[in-house]
């Protein structure tokens, strides 16, 4: 059966998008058909990760959202982007970078409900396995329809008091939505702070589990978004614990 | 108590003079509130998975069911016959115009 995965934060800079490509390639990496879906039209950024240029970008979510092809002609195969030994399939369905094109969709606005109705026709039309949502940040109408129909929430935080505040918000909402899974991921976590008081932190303070706790990495920061962490570094202490998230989301 | 908690349920949906969003569903109170995050997230579902989830009777969760239609949060599918009518739960607004999403969302969390 397959499964919508939205992947959010309260606040920008939690590392959704690197978190959401991570996710996606060790799914792939196991043998499933992924689909990563950029939701932040204002924003887009994912498709740098999957080394995705914009002379090979086809359709975007954006021509999708105005009529001008189906969600599936806007699924773009990159697969073959990633590296490492990948036995199933990762798509992606990028948010347009053009300027023009953001400004018209900030200006004109869209339905939200069309890219939700576009979630489920991608999974059947691509026979996914996993859908991916990278939200952009905070709660609007767009995030709250995700989380609506997503069948799992990750919900990354750094150990911050801004996000801490902001978060409990999101969680508040997220259990109101009865999501089935709920999965908390403390991200960029300093090495002066212990991953385990932090996890415990974070599970009393919201009542959700602590899928992992990950260290900040000067690695991450110098890879700086030029490709996928989990392939490029298999053996970091990054990598395992998305490992760990990617497993509990298979549960 | 269950016909209190119909009375309820129908009187919040009545009181929706706009369509209905799948966001809205949080202001609801139970049953109506779990029983439409369930559907939702089904997509597609008979009118006993709703009554089920509702526990209420069949024409009670069919009266429900049919505000839901006029208010666009769910569509009568083409699969329904004369023994089980099934609904699809509707995302995409078509009786709202293609706008910026309204900043109202707050007033729902509060």
């Amino acid at each position: 059966m397959s499964k919508i995965v939205s992947i959010h934060s309260f606040r920008g800079g939690t590392g959704k998008s690197n978190t959401t490509a991570n996710i996606a390639a060790l799914l792939a990496a196991d043998g499933a058909r992924v689909c990563v879906v950029d939701t932040d039209i204002n924003s887009p950024g994912i498709h740098v990760l999957f080394n995705l240029d914009e002379t090979e970008m086809v359709h975007s979510l954006n021509d999708y959202l105005w009529g001008k092809c189906s969600i599936e002609e806007a699924a773009h195969d990159v697969t073959g982007h990633i590296g490492g030994e990948i036995k199933g399939q990762v798509f992606l369905i990028p948010s347009s970078i053009k300027a023009g094109e953001i400004a018209r969709i900030l200006r004109e606005g869209y339905d939200v409900g069309l890219l939700n109705d576009g979630f489920r026709d991608v999974v059947e039309k691509l026979e996914l396995d996993y859908l991916l949502i990278d939200t952009h940040p905070g709660l609007n109408e767009e995030t709250l329809l995700s989380i609506a129909i997503s069948n799992a929430l990750v919900i990354i935080l750094r150990p911050d008091q801004q996000d801490y505040q902001g978060t409990a918000v999101t969680v508040d909402v997220a259990k109101k939505l009865d999501v089935p899974k709920l999965l908390m991921l403390v991200n960029k976590v300093p090495n002066s702070l212990d991953p385990e008081d932090v996890r415990t932190r974070v599970e009393q303070t919201y009542g959700a589990t602590v899928a992992a706790v990950l260290p900040h990495s000067d690695e991450m920061m110098s890879l700086a978004s030029s490709g996928i962490f989990s392939i490029r570094f298999p053996d970091s202490a990054v990598t395992k614990g998305l490992r760990s998230l990617v497993d509990q989301l298979k549960d | 108590m269950s016909e209190l908690l119909f009375q309820t349920a129908l009187k919040e949906l009545e009181e929706r003079k706009e369509d209905i969003r799948p966001s809205d569903v949080v202001l609801f109170s139970e049953p109506l509130r779990s029983a439409l995050n369930f559907v939702i997230r089904l997509g597609r579902f008979s009118l006993t998975e709703f009554a089920e989830k509702l526990e209420f009777t069949r024409d009670q969760s069919k009266q429900l069911a049919d505000i839901l239609v006029a208010r666009n949060l769910f569509a009568v599918s083409r699969f329904s016959n004369a023994e089980e009518t099934f609904y699809e739960s509707r995302l995409s607004a078509m009786t709202r115009p293609l706008s910026r999403p309204p900043s109202d969302i707050w007033k729902k969390i509060d």
